[in-house]
């Protein structure tokens, strides 16, 4: 079972959190980053964020049998303290951030009256219980969701082109790289800076094909660009920048009058939250991966538990939406470390790698 | 098992979770109270709110008339909803009645809020109202409940628009107000003595103020210069009467200097419907440009002379000028203008009849 | 001898069914023990001293004779127990510390090959498994006509000993899989296997199943389709069903006689199967959403005629459609327990109910009523009645999340759905896959 490739399944993993990430803050980052030709500052991003992918998976290449920890502990204690304790707490942060910010988009959108404790508890024990399960699990209830859920969103992604004006694509080309120092586009990279980390973690038991994920990055391109480009083109810059989920906002402007609901935006709400879902469960096992490492003897699925317990403590403890984008900011400085350096590190530990096994075949 | 375990804990949780359903309040459908139309006037810096609500009864529909005044509008709902027996639920407001006194006085912060709230829909159609709204609604309330049907059913694309309504939006209100260049027009009703609602042409709403007004005939334009189909209009000539069928527009734009000029071809297929005497259709055709050409230019002129850029044309120039000056364009550039608009018709059929 | 016998009688315990016979074959004083229930003692006789007037005059030897009436073993009451119990003769021959296990003419006691009765056929064969085990077998290798199908005999079961036989064809199935599937079943044949619980504790699944683990069939048709699609059918005796390893996900909308139509109708047929399972699953949940917490994503018009339906109801959606669902629950569960002709009268009864009267009397509102009937149909048409019962018990999930968070908790409920499934594997093949040769990807 574990020797078959697994490249469509983790493809599809990899793309749907991605889609469920970047349909709501990200919008109005890259909207807020930019006053014009906004193409540039999205394809950028994708474009390092493939660079990035591809050092990180050219470097896991180099240790086929083990899995990131491994090869993080395999230098060292050192240096598996160094960089498994970042991206440990990380990846926690990550998770708070996104339960939290997508309980408060729910109550915002539709569940007025519903206690936000709640929904917390709903994503997380939802989340949870797919984490438990372990990576192949996650990846199966990606395809099945995916086969769910993607085509209601193509629906209403299509439909969202109703109200476009196309004539808001003009200026095609902002002659200054302004965007590049905003505060909001290094926002916007949050978008990319989690989703890949898990591709070291399925690595010894199942296999995949780099060429495929990076295929999968390019496909996602249209997807990025439409997040951004839609509310741009139904709203023209000027008021899209004054909303906080642009994308929501033009969704809920659709009027289709065969169909019997009246609010579309329900149902692309919906597919994004159930690919975030399943982006949480990614979360939570793979730091129950790493906390599982250091402390073996406890059972996967109580370390999961007790994650998602912790993380509904702190989801709690969060009061309101500044203190997330406070959160957001402070983990700025580990979401660089995350995105750049682990990556490139792991790249450098191949190289070495690749010549140290080169010497002892010699 | 783990996974006999999990389950076994799942459905523990979920019937733990049962009595929990109740703990917040959702109300059922038949508890809350759906207004489909809300009334705002202002006057002395006090709201009054109205709400239109069907009451579907087992056979016909009542329809319920509520007021209220409060410092805001969500002031007055609250106050209604405390004051009714059921919960009052904006989520279902389709039509936003603004006062004609209060739309002159600028709606921006009505508008913002609408679009804050998830409440009242941002496909809400915003309509002005040419009377005092407690005339209105109580002239509508007598002929509705006659007939059965309901205000919304006026503006239904597939049921009572016809070309000659100005179709807004909020969410396009709240776009005007901060885009810059396009603003909107919203239809202008008031109660018929025969019929239910009477059209009154629509107002030019510039950032959010109404700053003009059209009539009914300078809409059909407007909508046709929009890109909306101006299908089914009747159109009465001196020699002849003709029905739309359908239309395109095809512009061209430039930039001499500072001053833009644009010129547009409106491409329209008639059907024709009556004649006197017997006119050619070359002079059929004539008459039509002249007419149309005429009545476009009296509307451009007025809506020019206030700014008001609700035909969107500065959009045409989004590649042309530059962002930081297109800011000004309502100013700078909008009044200068060169508008050359050329109606070329043509008659698809002639009905039965062969042509004279 | 004698002691042989009286420890045999004593195991097969006081039983007035119990025959023992003397007779003399060959000029030897023989004991014949069995049940007059399970053979036919007359014709087994007869046949025995037929062939012994055979042997007379073929002049075959005493020692010969024996071997040719039947099996020859050393004393042994375990075998005898079981050789009684299975409907066999056991004869004992004075002096002797042998005995004879001879093939007894049976009682007619299993029915012919009929039509199923749990599942319908249209237009395909439609003889169905039986109690059998042998003539099930039988309708296999007719239906398979294949060399490369392979058939594996057990016995198990301590107080029930059943047969069970393991068929697959060599050519398709996973030897991985059956290894260890034999394995699962050397090991455990001590277990009882009477029922499909026992039998899925035998195979060493967890009792708490949701779904479950076998598929089964009466169609030898679909069996057949299901070994050449690399899976293992397992034939327990006295058991009208043939069960299917491992079962998944695809089943439930897959029937093999799909095939004996043309492409685009096959199509058509296996989407509304899906449809069906998925209107079971989102229907009333749907209706529970859209009442109680979401109103706003209905029509205005649809809002309205649906607050007029429930005016003066009294309690919220949510036990309005437990309540129905349950009502319904009972009529399906009683209507499968009364005797054919008294089931009518009840359909009619519960038809006034859930038709007319509740509605009448403002118990529940009439949009209920369709979502209901829409949902009762809706769950009938899923392949296998144990998987519609197991839609049936997912839909109070979603049901009864949406109840708390609306639109959202069906969202909720569907993606726990999936992942239950996706957690789902037997033998190592996960339950979602559409094949388990190709792995990934379901329909």
């Amino acid at each position: 079972m574990g020797k078959s490739d697994k490249s469509l399944h983790i493809v599809l993993l990899y793309c749907l959190t991605q889609l469920g990430v970047i349909y709501f803050v990200y919008p109005e980052d890259i909207i807020a980053s930019a006053e014009e030709g906004h193409w540039l500052p999205v394809v950028l991003g994708i474009f390092v964020n493939l660079i990035v992918t591809a050092a990180y998976m050219k470097g896991l290449r180099y240790f086929p049998k083990q899995d990131l920890i491994g090869i993080l502990t395999g230098v060292g204690k050192t240096a598996a303290v160094l960089f498994l304790l970042p991206i440990t707490v990380y990846l926690f942060m990550v998770n708070l951030i996104t339960v939290r910010a997508f309980a408060e988009i729910i109550t915002i959108v539709f569940l007025s009256n519903t206690p936000l404790w709640s929904i917390i508890a709903l994503l997380l024990a939802i989340s949870g219980l797919i984490a438990m399960n372990g990576a192949f699990s996650i990846m199966r209830t990606g395809v099945l969701l995916g086969l769910l859920f993607l085509p209601l969103m193509a629906f209403v992604i299509f439909m969202s082109f109703q109200n476009a004006d196309w004539r808001y694509v003009f200026p095609l080309l902002d002659d200054n790289l302004g965007f590049l120092t905003h505060k909001s586009y290094l926002e916007s990279l949050f978008a990319f800076a989690t989703s890949f980390l898990f591709l070291g973690f399925v690595q010894p038991e199942f296999k995949y094909s780099p060429k495929k994920v990076l295929l999968g990055i390019v496909a996602l391109i249209p997807f990025y660009l439409l997040a951004v480009y839609i509310p741009l083109l139904t709203f023209g810059r000027a008021t899209a920048s004054t909303f906080k989920f642009p994308f929501v906002m033009v969704v809920s402007t659709i009027q289709i009058n065969w169909l019997m609901f009246d609010r579309v935006t329900m149902f692309l709400l919906l597919s994004l939250i159930s690919f975030t879902m399943l982006f949480i469960a990614l979360l939570i096992w793979q730091t129950g991966v790493i906390v599982g490492r250091t402390i073996p003897k406890v059972k996967m699925s109580y370390i999961v538990t007790a994650l998602s317990v912790v993380t509904f403590i702190g989801c709690v403890m969060v009061r309101n939406w500044e203190d997330i984008e406070e959160l957001f900011l402070c983990n700025a400085v580990l979401r660089l470390y995350v995105w750049l350096i682990v990556p490139f590190a792991v790249y450098l530990l191949g190289l070495r790698e690749k010549r140290r096994s080169g010497y002892g075949n010699r | 098992m783990g996974i006999a375990k999990r389950l076994v804990l799942g459905f523990a949780a979920v019937c733990l979770a049962i009595p929990l359903a109740g703990c917040w309040d959702n109300t059922d459908i038949n508890h809350r109270v759906l207004p489909v139309v809300m009334g705002v006037s202002k006057k002395e810096g006090v709201f009054r709110v109205f709400l239109q609500i069907p009451e579907p009864g087992m056979n016909r529909l009542r329809i319920r008339i509520v007021s209220e005044t409060g410092n805001t509008i969500t002031h007055a709902v609250d106050k209604i909803s405390t004051n009714m027996e059921e919960h009052v639920d904006l989520l279902h407001v389709k039509i936003i009645l603004l006062d004609k006194n209060y739309a002159r006085e600028g709606v921006n912060d009505s508008i913002t809020d609408f679009m804050r709230a998830r409440e009242i829909s941002s496909k809400a159609l915003v309509t002005i109202c040419d009377e005092e709204l407690p005339v209105f609604f109580a002239n509508v309330k007598r002929a509705m409940e006659q007939r059965g049907s309901t205000l919304y059913d006026f503006f239904e694309k597939n049921a009572g628009w016809n070309p000659q309504i100005a179709l807004t939006r909020v969410w396009q209100v709240y776009r005007s107000i901060h885009s810059y260049t396009r603003d909107v027009a919203i239809p202008i009703v008031r109660s018929g003595k025969s019929l239910m609602i009477e059209h009154r042409g629509s107002a030019v709403i510039k950032n959010g103020r109404m700053v003009g007004r059209l009539n009914g005939d300078e809409t059909l334009l407007f909508n046709a210069f929009s890109g909306e189909s101006t299908q089914g209009r009747i159109e009465v000539m001196k020699s002849a009467s003709v029905l739309i069928v359908s239309n395109t527009l095809h512009n061209r734009i430039g930039l001499r200097g500072r001053t833009p000029y644009m010129t547009s071809v409106l491409k329209l297929q008639v059907v024709l419907l009556e004649t006197r005497g017997n006119p050619t259709n070359e002079v059929i055709m004539n008459e039509l440009d002249e007419l149309l050409t005429k009545r476009f230019m009296t509307m451009f002129q007025k809506i020019q002379s206030k700014q008001a850029d609700i035909l969107g044309i500065g959009q045409f120039y989004r590649m042309i000028i530059p962002r930081e000056r297109l800011a000004n364009w309502r100013e700078d550039y909008y009044p200068r203008l060169e508008m050359n608009l050329r109606v070329q018709t043509n008659i698809q059929n002639t009905g039965f009849l062969n042509s004279p | 001898m004698e002691a042989f016998l009286q420890e045999l009688k004593r195991s097969l315990g006081s039983n007035d069914d119990l025959f023992e016979m003397q007779y003399v074959f060959l000029g030897q004083v023989v004991t014949l023990l069995g049940y007059t229930t399970l053979t036919d003692i007359s014709m087994t006789v007869s046949s025995l001293q037929q062939q012994e007037h055979n042997a007379r005059g073929s002049r075959v030897g005493e020692e010969a004779f024996w071997h040719t009436i039947g099996s020859v073993h050393p004393l042994s009451v375990r075998l005898a127990v079981s050789a009684v119990l299975d409907g066999q003769v056991v004869l004992l021959i004075e002096g002797r510390t042998a005995m004879i296990v001879v093939d007894a003419v049976q009682r007619e006691l299993t029915r012919a090959i009929e039509a199923p009765s749990n599942e319908s056929v249209l237009q395909g064969p439609i003889g169905s498994f039986n109690e059998d085990l042998d003539t099930n077998l039988g309708l296999l290798r007719k239906q398979a006509c294949t060399d490369s199908m392979r058939v594996l005999n057990y016995s198990a079961g301590v107080a029930q000993r059943k047969r069970l036989s393991l068929i697959y064809d060599a050519r398709h199935a996973d030897a991985d899989m059956v290894g260890k599937m034999i394995a699962q079943i050397e090991a455990n044949l001590d277990r009882e296997i009477a029922t499909t619980q026992t039998l899925s504790r035998m195979l060493g699944f967890t009792k708490w199943q949701a779904i479950s683990k076998f598929n089964t069939t009466e169609l030898p048709q679909e069996a057949v389709s299901a070994m050449t699609k690399g899976k293992v059918v397992i034939l327990v005796d006295r058991l009208p069903i043939a069960y299917v390893l491992p079962n998944l996900l695809w089943d439930m909308f897959a029937l093999e006689n799909d095939r004996n139509y043309t492409v685009p109708i096959m199509i058509i047929i296996r989407t509304i199967r899906v449809i069906g399972v998925l209107l079971t699953l989102l229907a009333p949940a749907f209706y529970v959403a859209l009442v109680a917490v979401n109103p706003e994503v209905l029509r205005i018009e649809m809002a309205l005629s649906v607050a007029v339906s429930r005016e003066g109801v009294p309690y919220p959606a949510i036990v309005e459609m437990l309540l129905m669902l349950v009502i319904l629950e009972l009529i399906i569960e009683a209507s499968a327990r009364l005797p054919k002709s008294i089931g009518p009268t009840l359909t009619m009864v519960g038809g006034i109910i859930i038709g007319q009267a509740v509605v009448t009397a403002r118990l529940v509102s009439n949009m209920l009523i369709i979502i209901l009937a829409a949902t009762t149909i809706a769950n009938s048409t899923v392949v296998g009645f144990q998987n519609s019962l197991s839609i049936r018990m997912f839909k109070y999930v979603t049901v009864i999340l949406a109840a708390m968070f609306g639109v959202l908790g069906i969202m909720a409920g569907m993606v726990l759905l999936c992942s239950y499934l996706a957690s789902l594997h037997t033998f190592g093949v996960s339950y979602i896959n559409l094949s388990f040769k190709g792995e990934i990807k379901h329909g």
